[in-house]
């Protein structure tokens, strides 16, 4: 019976644990590609009767795309009050501009097919502590609030860490 | 670069010519024909003033193909520098760079030429292109004056050439599609019995404006120039260029804020109607730019008899307030109101609970109308049931315009050129419509009532 119990037990973290994987792990990938995320525009005539009507009026359709040439690691807006914040250098603000996308989706992945996990688990919980740092010097309580919820996740996917399985590599 | 400084001025030029007439006989230079041997496909352009308004014109013509860009001139070094800059980053050519008109006029062999110099100076440099053989497209107002308007219609006339007026929203294909196909056509509007336009600026868009006077003109190219003219003293270099670079404050060098901002919109009125005002009655008053000889605001009523009857029509302009929707024309009919703005986002139409509800619908469908939203009372206690009228469903146009404001207008003037079109604004036509706007500050001075006579408005 205790052991019936324990396996439950077992079973009801495990599950825990990957759900925590998935979501953490699809979190970070989807935001990190994101940054390479840009709309394209189309004009095509409007249709009066049928067809194309005589004054060349048009519509815009609108597309999303993603294409290295998009990438943005810092939203512009964040980019131009992180720029003007004595406490973070222009050099850290450009290098941190340039990793952050790459490293969510690298993160996003260790996290998700379960690679060091309990390593990529604290780097990601940095690089969420990190953004914390530069909204809270912006004034961002909202996103500061938002991220909180984040790190609480990441930090219960490492205290679920000995529960783990369906990973390729268990170490570290 | 040459650096011959301009040697007519205008008070010159408009002395020896008689209102452009005598030209001939004061400045025989200008009136050669055009060289034979222009390249047939492309147009070969000139710019007559280099300022903000050049500006705006040149970046709605950069994706206009067939134009070779040749010569530029504008007694600012700095202004014609920037335009040699452009034209050479966008489309690696070098133009020639002038100080002078009438030398840029000898020299070059020009197809067209754009005028965008300030408002007193219009009628000259029009008039002196048209007489070298240069198609025109001129920036409006025509002129400070009405004579000044009129003389370009009879150069034009003189001539043969063709003189756009950058009335450019009688090109956009929104407004002619406005005009032709609901109103006209569709008669969404059924009887139009008030029209209700306005320009709202904000303060911090009518403030002086400033430049680093080490690139501004020196006091006597800014004599030559007229930029003294109507001043009752010797003005200072200081003075002299607050004038150059402010000339829209000044009744001797422009027609304020009316000309700048109204001429535009009260000229829709005037083509949607099909028709010139009958009288004319306006306020105007220096209420917070107490120092400027113009009003800052202007209100002004217009009556118009029409064959589907009388219309009155209300316009203000403000630099003082933004609030209050911007900038758009709005014809208020007994079925459905459109107002029209070269800004999309201020474009609505709505119609009357009371209008044929099948036709809206059918309109929609063959894709003539978008239907955006059901009308939506306001509600609230305050609400008087018997005050109040059902509200109006909200329609909009079926599309847009995909290039710059201005591009179609100077593609219909390229077109003209090359014989595929006619002019949509041509001289005589802007100033049948801008003829009335030239009274409406005497209006706003002497708070009379004008009731126009061929005299007012003839061209």
């Amino acid at each position: 019976m205790a052991s019936k119990e324990q396996y439950s037990n077992d079973l009801g973290l495990t599950l825990g644990m990957l759900t925590l994987r998935i979501w953490l792990g699809f979190r970070a990938i989807l935001t990190g590609i994101e940054k390479y995320a840009g709309t394209t525009s189309r004009d095509k005539d409007v249709l009066i009767d049928g067809a194309p009507n005589a004054y060349g009026l048009t519509e815009t359709a609108t597309g999303k795309v993603y294409a290295f040439s998009n990438y943005n690691g810092v939203p512009a807006t964040l980019y131009d009050k992180f720029s003007n914040e004595p406490l973070i250098p222009t050099w850290g603000l450009n290098l941190y501009d340039t990793i952050l996308g790459p490293a969510l989706i690298l993160l996003g992945l260790a996290v998700l097919l379960g690679i060091a996990q309990r390593t990529s688990l604290f780097a990601m919980g940095l690089v969420y502590t990190s953004l914390t740092f530069g909204l809270i010097l912006v004034k961002q309580d909202a996103g500061i609030a938002w991220l909180g919820i984040h790190i609480i996740m990441v930090v219960l996917a490492l205290a679920l860490a000995k529960y783990n399985r369906f990973a390729i590599l268990k170490k570290w | 670069m040459k650096l011959k400084l301009p040697t007519l001025s205008r008070r010159d030029f408009l002395a020896k010519s008689s209102l452009g007439a005598g030209l001939a006989l004061s400045a025989p230079s200008i009136l050669r024909a055009k060289e034979a041997g222009a390249p047939a496909d492309d147009i070969r352009v000139g710019f007559i003033g280099c300022g903000k308004q050049h500006e705006v014109l040149f970046n709605a013509m950069v994706n206009i193909p067939g134009i070779r860009y040749v010569a530029a001139a504008d007694i600012m070094k700095a202004r014609v520098g920037r335009t040699f800059s452009a034209i050479k980053s966008r489309f690696g050519t070098n133009i020639n760079r002038y100080l002078d008109v009438e030398e840029m006029l000898e020299k070059e062999n020009l197809d067209a030429v754009f005028v965008s110099t300030p408002d007193f100076w219009h009628a000259p440099h029009t008039i002196m292109a048209l007489e070298a053989g240069c198609d025109v497209y001129c920036e409006k107002m025509m002129s400070n004056t009405l004579e000044g308007a009129r003389s370009m219609v009879a150069a034009m006339d003189r001539t043969g050439k063709l003189c756009q007026i950058g009335h450019q929203r009688r090109s956009n294909p929104r407004y002619r599609y406005t005009l032709e196909q609901l109103i006209q056509k569709e008669n969404i509007c059924g009887q139009i019995v008030n029209i209700n336009g306005q320009w709202n600026r904000a303060l911090s868009s009518s403030q002086d404006i400033v430049s680093k006077p080490s690139i501004l003109p020196d006091a006597d190219t800014l004599r030559k120039a007229g930029f003294n003219q109507g001043a009752d003293h010797e003005l200072s270099l200081e003075e002299l260029r607050h004038r150059f670079l402010n000339w829209r404050f000044y009744t001797d060098l422009s027609g304020g804020p009316i000309s700048d901002l109204g001429a535009h919109q009260i000229d829709i009125f005037n083509w949607y109607l099909g028709a010139q005002p009958t009288s004319l009655m306006a306020s105007g008053g220096r209420s917070y730019f107490k120092d400027r000889e113009h009003f800052d605001n202007v209100m002004c009523v217009f009556d118009y008899d029409t064959p589907q009857g009388n219309v009155r029509a209300f316009y203000q302009v403000l630099t003082t307030t933004s609030s209050g929707g911007g900038y758009y024309e709005s014809f208020m009919g007994t079925e459905g109101t459109i107002n029209i703005s070269e800004r999309g986002a201020y474009t609505k139409i709505y119609k009357e609970s009371g209008a044929d509800g099948t036709k809206w619908d059918e309109l929609t469908q063959r894709g003539l109308l978008k239907k955006q939203a059901a009308g939506k009372a306001a509600g609230g206690s305050d609400a008087i049931a018997s005050y109040e009228s059902a509200p109006p469903d909200e329609y909009a146009l079926p599309g847009g315009l995909s290039k710059a404001p201005h591009q179609p207008h100077i593609e219909n003037f390229l077109a003209a050129i090359r014989g595929e079109a006619t002019l949509t604004c041509d001289a005589r036509h802007a100033l049948e419509s801008e003829a009335p706007i030239y009274w409406v500050n005497h209006a706003a001075e002497t708070k009379e009532t004008i009731f126009f006579t061929e005299e007012h408005l003839h061209t």
